[in-house]
């Protein structure tokens, strides 16, 4: 029936099969391929792939750099950036319009209206504002993921009862206290689910903007190695990309357990 | 029994609409400290505008509400919500972040100290805070909930957390405690449970009032329940969908107004109810309140402060 519950080893059984299928099929894709043209490296065998991670880690002779030591540096300290401006800043507003009607009013049609332009289309625009720097990567991903986010944290805020407001007063709360203790801790549950959610899209768009003109950084490393279609090194970056994403994700999983276990126990 | 430092709260003349549609006409009421008040009335006839106005959320367009906290007896209007006024809600009665203890200990937090003390004396904040939690698992011990304390209410039962609610409410002693429709989602067995709590508040004011001391616990509680009106209030208020009764056409005068104002029968939380006692009264409250279409003046089911000064109250009325 739907929604019946699955086993939980079965389930566990179910994902790691999930996992040896797709190992599988690229094995076999690769092995295909290799048969056709033994020098091939769009497709490439495990043992290309091991020599891509191998000169990916390893200090490179022209740079002297590990590659996937700084890139890994740059992106995720421009992402990290990025998304802590993009989350404060979402977080101010939404609290903002879903506590004060005035407000609401004013920001709301603006933010719905930007959280239909993709910030890739406005690059030139980015460009032009604050250069090419690692401000610009900031602003970028602040300004993709700010507007959704505003409007996430908004409508959590808007789902608060009034009751419990209500009674936060006759409690003794104070403005602050009622937003601080009541609002913000029952929509942070909801605030962090949003952040989870523009994880991906602010990948994207640091990954776009990186290609576009980067000189350090996953983005730039794989646009770089995929013109030498050398694959053994975008495939090694494309899996480490899936790990970081997947690590920041489930890192906030394990706060938001943490830090809201009302809501991640019931 | 009338002086001014024994009333809690007063209605007077309050008003209310919501732009064309008059909710509220006139209502004047006084609350005795140590009351158990129950305000019945019709499905939307006002009674929860009623309440909101008294907890300050939504204030009289027209007219005040004004509250009489032991420490200002010469009353403040009532414009917002405030800590001399505890609120318990039919639903969304508990914070769900927080578990039961802190739920109930919450209230003294707000009240005592403010963010920046919790911030920058934390050693001093962490003290205090281990009292304040102290404090709600006793009062949560003494309501039978000793084993839930640590249970968000999400774990709880219905009954349980209107019980902690409930208790909420009292660590703060509110000069009145508001109750809206607090058990109308439980089913019959918690309901009665819950009832005779009430009923155990209301002994302790009694024998606050036996030993001269001030009663406890003021309660205004809103049900559309009639049988538990005259259960768990030591006095019923019955208000009425339109004020104009004696005019043909009641639909042609809205607004809510008191119709209906007289001392119930008074209970131990151990007696067992009388539902022959109830059953004059309750027809009594329907023929006034529950049906518009009796044409016929109101005044002499508002009897209630002739029955106090003739002595017909029981309990803390009592003269």
């Amino acid at each position: 029936m739907i929604r019946n519950r699955a086993d939980r080893r079965l389930k566990i059984v179910l994902s790691v099969t999930a996992v040896l299928v797709l190992l599988a099929a690229y094995t076999l894709v690769a092995h295909l391929q290799h048969l056709k043209n033994p020098d091939d490296t769009t497709i490439p065998t495990w043992r290309q792939l091991a020599d891509g991670v191998i000169a990916s880690c390893e200090v490179n002779h022209r740079s002297g750099e590990r590659w996937v030591l700084v890139d890994s540096l740059a992106t995720g300290m421009r992402l990290f950036l990025g998304l802590s401006c993009g989350v404060a800043g979402a977080v101010l507003l939404g609290l903002l319009m879903g506590c004060f009607e005035k407000i609401e009013a004013f920001f709301a049609p603006p933010m719905s209206l930007l959280a239909k332009v993709p910030p890739t289309a406005a690059l030139a625009v980015f460009f032009v504002m604050v250069g090419t720097d690692t401000e610009m990567y900031i602003a970028m991903i602040a300004f993709g993921v700010l507007p959704t986010l505003a409007q996430a944290v908004h409508l959590g805020v808007k789902d608060v009862p009034r009751e419990l407001i209500y009674k936060a007063y006759t409690l003794g709360a104070s403005h602050c206290e009622v937003v601080w203790n009541v609002i913000l801790r029952q929509t942070l549950p909801k605030v962090i689910d949003a952040v989870r959610l523009q994880i991906g899209p602010a990948m994207v768009f640091l990954i776009a903007a990186e290609m576009v003109c980067g000189d350090v950084g996953f983005g730039y490393r794989i646009r770089l190695q995929s013109r030498l279609l050398n694959m053994s090194v975008v495939y090694p970056y494309l899996a480490l990309l899936a790990a970081f994403g997947f690590g920041v994700d489930f890192s906030l999983r394990r706060l938001q357990r943490l830090l809201c276990p009302w809501y991640t126990g019931r | 029994m009338t002086s001014g430092e024994q009333i809690v709260i007063e209605c007077r003349g309050v008003h209310h609409w919501f732009g064309e549609n008059h909710v509220i006409h006139d209502v004047n009421f006084r609350i005795i400290r140590g009351e158990i008040v129950a305000l019945v009335g019709p499905s939307g006839c006002g009674k929860s505008t009623l309440l909101r106005a008294v907890v300050g959320t939504h204030p009289p367009r027209k007219g005040q509400v004004v509250v009489h906290p032991t420490e200002e007896p010469e009353g403040v209007v009532v414009d917002s919500p405030g800590r001399d006024r505890g609120i318990v809600y039919q639903r969304y009665s508990l914070f769900p972040f927080l578990t039961a203890q802190q739920n109930v200990a919450l209230g003294p937090m707000l009240d005592k100290t403010n963010i920046p003390f919790r911030l920058f004396r934390h050693f001093q904040w962490r003290r205090i805070r281990k009292k304040q939690l102290e404090e709600a698992a006793e009062l949560l011990t003494k309501l039978g909930l000793g084993k839930a304390i640590k249970k968000y209410p999400h774990e709880m039962s219905g009954g349980m957390c209107q019980r902690v609610a409930i208790a909420q409410a009292l660590i703060m002693k509110p000069a009145v405690l508001l109750l809206d429709e607090p058990f109308g989602a439980l089913d019959e067995a918690t309901r009665e449970e819950l009832q005779r709590m009430l009923l155990t508040l209301y002994l302790e004011n009694r024998q606050a009032r036996n030993s001269k001391e001030s009663p406890p616990h003021t309660i205004l509680i809103v049900t559309h329940e009639l049988n538990e009106a005259i259960y768990v209030g030591d006095r019923v208020l019955g208000l009425s969908q339109y004020w104009n009764w004696s005019e043909v056409g009641h639909d042609r005068s809205p607004g809510a107004t008191i119709v209906y104002d007289a001392v119930a029968p008074v209970y131990d939380p151990d007696q067992e109810r009388d539902f022959e006692r109830f059953r004059d009264q309750r027809n009594e409250i329907r023929q006034a309140v529950f049906e518009p279409t009796v044409l016929q003046e109101r005044e002499q089911f508002r009897r209630f402060w002739d029955e106090v000064h003739n002595g017909g109250g029981e309990g803390v009325l009592r003269q």
